[in-house]
């Protein structure tokens, strides 16, 4: 709930969306992992980008599971690479990180209702096509965390949260192996796989 | 910092509400409200309003005032539960009659460099082109329901005010120039654009 005074202290860092799937296999560890980003404002300006581990045991991964990240503004790529991306440990630590290089995609859409029962987001270029399909989707849930409550640990974050009970990523057609397992947000039990929009994280000012 | 984590409101709408208001001396001359809204009851969809003849009661083409929408019952939703609200808007004669056309094309250009964002829209026989030029930096809003404007709701964005800004209709400049209005508090431009915005309605009880 809002504070008194309606102007958040702080600075944007980025808004926009940034929905995931993180898939788990039959170990309970990750067997596959995404975050689709579309940034309205950032320092570099807006675009979108797609980061996917296809493989999280081999820094290169292959055609059928790649590590890629693809997108249409390369210096956003590079500022949530350094700024965002890698402050989340369970994406820095993995072996892909890297090695990854920015691809230019060739398109990118979304489609489906986060209020219905589906919604996709389709990235292609460089010879591959990546299609994340979030299902069975929960009601929106309006989020305002604490540093200590992100994955950064810096950040006040605003978000809209919608909880998808399955989800899969596809490949050229191919669908990634791992399901859709569960975790813990804000003292929250939810789901690995989410659509979030309306996303704002704010660096708060020195003394908050 | 007294926060509660999870709202326990519920979301009524994400999206965008670009907003560009025209002045000639106190007289508001153009109004233009640029919806894009990508979670609601109604599903997703873009519209705009612009009433390039605010106080005319009629609408396009005999006067300049129209509506653009992609989805046309998402768009009633938002008319009736949040412009019909503003004052601002709420007693203009150009409101009550503009025309309601569908939306063929949209085609956003974001800012870059703070210089400029741009915003196209086509339906049958006319092409609405807004522009937001000298863009600021992004001001954090988190607004309870005694300023969010419809008094029901708390509401969430990031406000990105515009130095000047331009609302074209088939190429004609309609007229008048940004203005300092007051909005939450505090001294703002006329025009600004409104990104990653949620309007949570407040549980039953705390209205």
């Amino acid at each position: 709930m809002p504070l008194s005074d309606p102007i958040t202290p702080g600075r944007i860092d980025w808004t926009g969306e940034n929905p995931g799937i993180l898939l788990k296999g039959p170990d309970g560890g990750f067997s596959a992992m995404s975050l689709f980003f579309r940034v309205s404002w950032s320092p570099v300006g807006a675009g979108q980008l797609l980061l996917l581990y296809g493989d999280l045991n081999d820094a290169d991964g292959g055609i059928s599971a790649p590590n890629l990240l693809m997108g249409d503004n390369d210096r956003l790529a590079g500022f949530l690479m350094q700024e965002f991306i890698g402050r989340l440990a369970a994406f820095r630590d993995a072996p892909p990180f890297a090695q990854l290089e920015f691809r230019l995609a060739r398109s990118i859409r979304s489609s489906g209702d986060p209020m219905g029962g589906r919604y996709t987001e389709t990235v292609s270029g460089d010879g591959l096509a990546v299609e994340l399909v979030w299902e069975d989707l929960e009601p929106p849930k309006a989020l305002e965390l604490v540093p200590e409550q992100t994955g950064t640990k810096r950040h006040v974050m605003f978000t809209v949260l919608v909880p998808a009970k399955r989800a899969k990523i596809m490949v050229n057609g191919r669908r990634l192996p791992g399901e859709v397992g569960t975790r813990v947000q804000a003292g929250m039990e939810t789901t690995t796989a989410f659509l979030y929009f309306s996303e704002t994280w704010i660096i708060p000012d020195a003394g908050q | 910092m007294n926060r509660t984590s999870i709202n326990p409101g519920s979301v009524e709408w994400c999206g965008e509400n670009s907003c560009i208001c025209l002045k000639q001396g106190k007289r508001d001359s153009a109004l233009a409200l640029l919806y894009r809204v990508v979670l609601s009851p109604h599903g997703r969809g873009c519209g705009c309003i612009v009433l390039g003849a605010p106080d005319d009661g009629a609408g396009w083409p005999q006067a300049p005032n129209l509506l653009l929408a992609d989805n046309q019952p998402l768009m009633r939703w938002v008319v009736d539960g949040w412009v019909s609200r503003m004052q601002q808007f709420r007693n203009l004669a150009g409101f009550g009659h503009m025309t309601w056309l569908d939306l063929d094309s949209s085609v956003r250009i974001p800012g870059a460099g703070g210089l400029r964002h741009a915003e196209t829209l086509r339906g049958p026989g006319v092409e609405v082109e807004l522009n937001w030029w000298n863009l600021g930096m992004p001001v954090p809003v988190e607004a309870g329901r005694e300023h969010s404007g419809t008094g029901r709701h708390e509401m969430y964005s990031v406000f990105v005010e515009a130095g000047k800004a331009s609302v074209l209709i088939n190429g004609t400049e309609l007229s008048g120039s940004v203005a300092n209005r007051k909005m939450f508090g505090r001294t703002m431009k006329s025009a600004f654009l409104a990104l990653s915005q949620t309007w949570v309605a407040l549980p039953s009880g705390e209205v």
